[in-house]
């Protein structure tokens, strides 16, 4: 009875502290960012300027690049991952398996400035000279097409946060197709199915816990701050292709932030852009969760 | 029923606390506590120098980043010379961050790009006033990634740089850059503006000098760490994050242009442009046109316990003589006039006389930067005189 008692209070302990880093994170966010609320309202959020010398902000164009640039990530990096994950379970010789699920555990811890690094010297200039040349120079028409690209814009941000978030949303799906039962694949094998079909059936099986993964992912690319502000181009202007440079909430806070506090409303800002970051995120997450479950009540 | 109600409560409960907790920790994180650091034993030893008491204790400053190098270099060596008495501690976090700090009280010094801004200075002379003096000089190079023309070739007036960010001169070939470069094979190709995304002192100067030499730059777009710069509205803007970032997006796109510290161009190997001085001269960034520079501002820079905003850097730039190179820019360093504490008072004297002298010496200063004149060293050593206790 006695230790029951105290393993409830430390549970109510922990419960409590986490729920007060989430209360305590969104009531600072929102406590420092009223002054530029108070002052814009609302045209805060849909004005394209970022003038420090007239203390004007407006953060949409990096809204609208965070938005973009995590559209491109994920539609890059579900396939990609879920190949990974069913390749490392499905196909390796399990000698090999334990060594392609280091690497791609490996690749989820490297530090995001080492990416960043990478993708300015290495992935930016390959992107440009055989990627994103020869799709502006062929598909140019297609508006999505249209800037003549140059190596940093909004494009090789989101595949490097594609290459990035693989590992995270592999690793999830990786570790749920396992748990599948396997009683499972016998009856999907012992009904002939052949090995493609029976990875189908599995897969439609853990469905939402592939979006869960996507999601998690998602995440992390919305957040993104330090790689992403050495390849996305940093200009701020209202993207018109996916060869536009432009910029990130994120990015904004890592370029802006050092020197932020020389001026009076720009710390406001940064807040209040980092406010509607954690307000997008939690929308699409929640938008994400009401599907899933949709989803899995159907089916 | 009842239990639900409870759960409902306790729920409620738990996020009113959470939210009290957060904004007392946030106030209370806003109003910095006064930190006193220096731990200090004054002895009197028989040592070569025997005059003075041997005063021991740290002292701590941040701020600019483009300091940051000299700033320890210095900071090790008088380490060094002082046999570990003293210790200078620097933290390099932005010039804005560095100012902020020192306003709250929790430096004992702090080092800056521009000097503090007007507000601020007047806040402080209330408060027993403060001292700010330039320690080191630094240049910034405009740098181009044409194919055809060599570095330290390129000729280019301040109106020139300052139409191609505004996005009013497009191509290589604009009959401007030609007529000052008859003997250049210019492309006929768009120029890509490369600029710094992070707010940065290199920006401010660089920008306070577009601002001198272009009425239209002044009007339109101003100066300031960071600007919104007009060329990018055109779509051949693009933003790097840091010198490393300026100087990559440089090198990956033909056809740019770009400004960096001087001594990260030459390291980096950027194609140098050579830079229409105020008396018509095309000059780089040589020890002689910096020191020409700097010897022709003394009549307009101010004492250390003035006012310095009006004057640095948007008075600073563009400074008339033949030789002078007209993107020069001071590092200062910002002290208090009043410290609780005599022994702080000693050292951050004693610290400062010696890096406005001996630390001007070539073997004290760091590759990229150039030493003050003794005109100039000269502020900040008569500032020094002023520092007391309450």
């Amino acid at each position: 009875m006695k230790s029951g008692r105290i393993f409830y209070t430390i549970l109510f302990i922990f419960v409590f502290t986490s729920l007060l880093i989430v209360v305590g994170v969104v009531t600072s966010l929102t406590v420092t960012s009223y002054p530029i609320f108070s002052r814009d309202g609302l045209s805060f959020i849909f004005k394209s300027t970022w003038n420090p010398v007239k203390e004007d902000y407006g953060i949409l164009p990096a809204l609208l690049g965070t938005l973009i640039t995590s559209a491109i990530a994920i539609s890059i990096s579900t396939p990609l991952a879920i190949s990974l994950a069913v390749f490392s379970i499905e196909i390796v010789p399990s000698k090999f398996r334990a060594f392609i699920n280091n690497i791609s555990d490996l690749m989820a811890s490297l530090p995001s400035v080492i990416y960043g690094l990478w993708g300015l010297y290495v992935l930016a200039p390959i992107l440009h000279q055989y990627v994103m040349m020869p799709l502006h120079h062929y598909l140019g028409f297609i508006p999505l097409f249209s800037t003549k690209p140059i190596p940093t814009n909004l494009f090789t941000a989101g595949v490097l946060l594609a290459i990035m978030i693989i590992p995270f949303a592999s690793s999830v799906i990786r570790e749920v197709y396992n748990a599948v039962p396997y009683y499972l694949k016998e009856a999907a094998y012992s009904l002939g199915m052949t090995k493609w079909e029976a990875i189908k059936t599995m897969l439609g099986y853990i469905k939402s816990a592939i979006f869960a993964g996507i999601f998690l992912a998602l995440g992390r690319a919305m957040g993104e701050t330090m790689a992403v502000a050495m390849v996305v181009g940093n200009t701020f202007t209202f993207p018109k292709s996916l060869f536009d440079m432009g910029y990130t909430i994120s990015s904004l806070i890592a370029n802006q932030f050092p020197n932020a506090e020389a001026y009076n409303y720009m710390i406001p800002a940064l807040y209040g852009g980092a406010l509607i970051l954690f307000i997008v995120g939690l929308t699409i997450n929640l938008a994400g969760l009401y599907w899933i479950k949709k989803v899995m009540i159907k089916s | 029923m009842k239990m639900k109600a409870n759960t409902k409560l306790v729920l409620i409960t738990i996020v009113v606390i959470a939210v009290l907790v957060s904004i007392f920790a946030l106030s209370s994180w806003q109003t910095p506590t006064q930190q006193t650091t220096a731990t200090y034993t004054a002895t009197t030893k028989t040592t070569p120098t025997p005059t003075t008491i041997q005063l021991s204790g740290m002292i701590n400053g941040a701020g600019a980043t483009f300091l940051n190098p000299q700033m320890q270099a210095w900071a090790s060596k008088f380490y060094e010379l002082t046999g570990g008495r003293i210790q200078v501690n620097y933290q390099s976090i932005g010039s804005g961050a560095g100012q902020a700090k020192f306003r709250e009280g929790v430096l004992d010094f702090a080092g800056s790009d521009p000097p503090l801004k007007a507000d601020i200075y007047n806040e402080f002379k209330d408060k027993g006033g403060i001292i700010q003096f330039p320690v080191v000089i630094g240049t910034i190079v405009i740098v181009h990634n044409i194919p055809t023309v060599e570095s330290e070739k390129l000729k280019l007036t301040g109106e020139v740089v300052a139409k191609i960010y505004l996005g009013e001169i497009i191509y290589w070939d604009d009959p401007v850059i030609k007529a000052l470069n008859p003997e250049l094979n210019l492309p006929h190709e768009k120029i890509i503006a490369v600029h710094r995304s992070d707010g940065s002192g290199t920006t401010r100067v660089f920008t306070a000098y577009l601002a001198k030499v272009s009425k239209n730059w002044k009007d339109k777009v101003g100066s300031d760490f960071t600007v919104a710069w007009p060329v990018d509205q055109l779509g051949n803007g693009v933003g790097g994050k840091g010198n490393e970032g300026v100087a990559a997006a440089v090198k990956q796109n033909l056809y740019s242009i770009g400004y960096v510290e001087t001594a990260y161009a030459y390291e980096v190997g950027l194609k140098v442009a050579l830079i229409q001085n105020r008396d018509g001269n095309y000059v780089l960034p040589t020890r002689e046109a910096v020191e020409s520079a700097a010897k022709a501002l003394v009549t307009v820079l101010p004492r250390a316990y003035e006012d310095w905003s009006h004057i640095f850097p948007d008075e600073t730039v563009d400074a008339p003589g033949k030789e002078s190179y007209p993107i020069t820019s001071f590092s200062f360093v910002i002290l208090r006039q009043v410290y609780d504490d005599p022994v702080k008072v000693a050292i951050l004297k004693e610290f400062f006389q010696w890096v406005l002298t001996e630390g001007q010496k070539d073997v004290n200063i760091v590759k990229g930067y150039e030493p003050l004149p003794p005109e100039v060293s000269m502020i900040g050593l008569e500032g020094l005189k002023l520092l007391r206790t309450t």
